[in-house]
């Protein structure tokens, strides 16, 4: 399997993309440690495991922080939280725009029923945009209490109108192909034609933003965690290691908030990376 | 031309009308996703059933729904926000006091990040290759994933605590320095207008720091934007029309860019929109003490209305950004429509 994998059309492309090595390599640590992390943290993550304040040293790679936990276990295990919430919100946001982009963008130029629900959708998209992103999610987040499943159900919410908007441009495209006008004649009702003929052709673009908003998600979520409107503490989160070694960094203890943010920072760049290549790789008229 | 010009304007602003109500019935329900009765979140865990039927009156929740939302938009339009209990202030007076401070940071970012970001781009997109294309390049690729609040801590701990270059960050002055007589709120412009020089120069080193972190965090998307589309113009057929024509090199490079202004407004827009809500962390860290904190202390001390408030403001300044790109964009390509 590794071999063929070698000889793949992916594997000639990213071989000379070393943008998009990078982002491959590093989404496959996230994941990896998403599952593993928690097991194979050497300190306990939630719980002290020496002194206050340590700078790095040879036990603590990345020194402990103000509580004297260790930052390197904790940056360790919090792949499985801050991937979970950005997996499952994002695959939320997915299924939702994506149907809503099928009917939107099917129904735009049909009859009037379809229309005006088509129309519809669009302007409860441009309504939910019209809020700024971290805002709204602080008020929505903050409004039904801070919790993991809060911040998931709020980032899905918000990240549906950009599959909406996607998935209706292209399904705007497919829609005037004559395969749709032939399936429509072969007896498929419309709905049938949308979703089973359609929408398997509209997908690509959508799919590839998936991996963007998986990046911005772990973001956002690190920012409402970051002003305490995330996951509660003392989960083993980025933002909320932020938050806590940002009044110590300001002190000269630069050890505390500075590698929970490097690693937020190379990991949210690696999906937006991953991302961006995996757009040129499938529109064959972008590639170079 | 004109118009056309005040048809699609005038269009375009009756548009923004059933917008901003929608946005209001959407700032209404928010209040409704309160775990249970918020008359009982209000009045607080010890109240009195006497003074939870007080509060469900005081809050019109005994009334039907839409009589609730016509109330609450009556009382928003006599510019009644309701009363923030943590500074115990009326939720407007409170906001009028930070908002300046806000647009302040945001419109200063803005205009650094299209200063700077446009003619670099220009210049890469024209330039040959070499090492600057190859940085900007890596540069534009950050667009988007770098954490700001993280990056805001970062030159706290270079600039102010290892160089010493910059002031502690306690917010928009120094403790020692007074602050400016009020004329528009934002301190920095107030002590310019009134001459007042120490102010002026404390308020500017106060800015720096973190403008500076907005910049470099949000103009990798409009550097990144300038340089495709003049990219992408100067290998259209317009401009090799205007060579063939023998055409100076400027004035293809003033064709291309005036062909490539719209995108480059658009994304401005959305940098705007972003920065409204994204300047929130920023401000965090730097105590700035904007609209932003206040809507991240009224989170934090589950402070309802000055939290509907910020919401509802916000997404006012975001229509009127959009309503504004939409007018420059026809100006600058008169076949778009509303």
């Amino acid at each position: 399997m590794f071999l063929r994998f070698l000889d793949s059309d992916l594997w000639r492309f990213a071989r000379l993309r070393p943008g998009m090595q990078f982002g491959f390599v590093v989404v496959i640590i996230n994941l990896l440690l998403a599952v593993l992390g928690p097991a194979i943290a050497p300190y306990p993550v939630e719980a002290p495991a020496g002194a206050s304040l340590l700078p790095p040293s040879r036990s603590h790679w990345f020194g402990t922080d103000v509580s004297g936990i260790d930052i390197l276990s904790r940056m360790i295990a919090a792949p499985r939280i801050d991937l979970t919430i950005a997996l499952v919100s994002t695959t939320i946001a997915f299924v939702a725009g994506v149907g809503l982009g099928v009917i939107s963008g099917y129904f735009a130029q049909g009859e009037k029923p379809g229309r005006i629900v088509s129309a519809g959708i669009m302007r409860i998209a441009d309504i939910v945009q019209a809020f700024p992103m971290f805002v709204f999610a602080l008020a929505l987040v903050g409004l039904s209490g801070p919790s993991t499943t809060n911040v998931i159900i709020a980032l899905a919410f918000l990240n549906i109108p950009f599959f909406l908007r996607i998935t209706r441009g292209t399904v705007l495209q497919v829609r005037s192909r004559t395969f749709v006008e032939a399936a429509i004649c072969a007896g498929n009702s419309e709905l049938r034609a949308a979703f089973a003929h359609v929408m398997p052709n509209a997908l690509a673009p959508a799919l590839v933003h998936f991996s963007t908003t998986i990046g911005f998600s772990i973001l956002l979520t690190a920012g409402l965690s970051f002003v305490g409107a995330g996951v509660p503490p003392p989960t083993p989160e980025l933002g909320l290691m932020i938050q806590v070694g940002a009044q110590n960094m300001i002190t000269g203890h630069w050890w505390t908030a500075l590698f929970p943010g490097l690693m937020l920072a190379v990991s949210v760049l690696a999906f937006s990376l991953f991302g961006d290549h995996l757009r040129v790789f499938l529109d064959p008229t972008n590639r170079r | 031309m004109h118009n056309r010009f005040l048809l699609f304007a005038t269009k375009r602003l009756l548009f923004t009308i059933p917008q901003l109500f929608a946005v209001s019935v959407i700032v209404f329900f928010l209040i409704r996703l309160l775990p249970g009765d918020p008359s009982y979140m209000l009045a607080g865990p010890y109240a009195s059933p006497d003074r939870i039927v007080e509060v469900r009156g005081q809050l019109g929740l005994d009334q039907p729904l839409v009589t609730q939302y016509f109330n609450y938009l009556a009382r928003i339009f006599a510019g009644d926000f309701g009363t923030s209990w943590r500074t115990s202030q009326p939720v407007l007076a409170d906001i009028q006091l930070r908002l300046p401070a806000t647009l302040e940071l945001v419109v200063l970012a803005v205009l650094l990040s299209i200063g700077i970001g446009i003619p670099l781009g220009v210049a890469v997109a024209v330039s040959e290759g070499g090492v600057l294309k190859r940085i900007v390049f890596l540069y534009g690729m950050l667009a988007g994933s770098l954490p700001d609040f993280w990056i805001g801590l970062l030159m706290i701990l270079i600039f102010f605590y290892f160089l010493g270059w910059a002031p502690p960050p306690v917010g928009q002055l120094d403790f020692a320095v007074s602050t400016p007589d009020h004329v528009t709120g934002a301190y920095a412009l107030d002590a310019l207008l009134t001459g007042n020089w120490e102010t002026l120069r404390s308020a500017l080193a106060q800015l720096v720091l973190p403008v500076a972190t907005l910049v470099l965090v949000y103009m990798p998307l409009v550097l990144k934007t300038a340089r495709s589309t003049m990219e992408e113009m100067l290998e259209s057929h317009f401009i090799l029309q205007a060579r063939a024509s023998g055409l100076s090199r400027r004035m293809q490079l003033r064709y291309a860019l005036r062909n490539a202004l719209p995108p480059i407004i658009t994304v401005i827009g959305i940098e705007f929109w972003f920065l409204l809500g994204g300047a929130v962390l920023v401000e965090t860290i730097f105590a700035w003490g904007g609209l932003g904190q206040y809507a991240v202390e009224s989170v934090i001390n589950s402070d309802y209305a000055p939290l509907q408030a910020v919401v509802l403001v916000t997404a006012f300044f975001t229509t009127l950004v959009f309503l504004v790109v939409d007018l420059l964009y026809h100006l600058l390509d008169p076949r778009i429509r509303v």
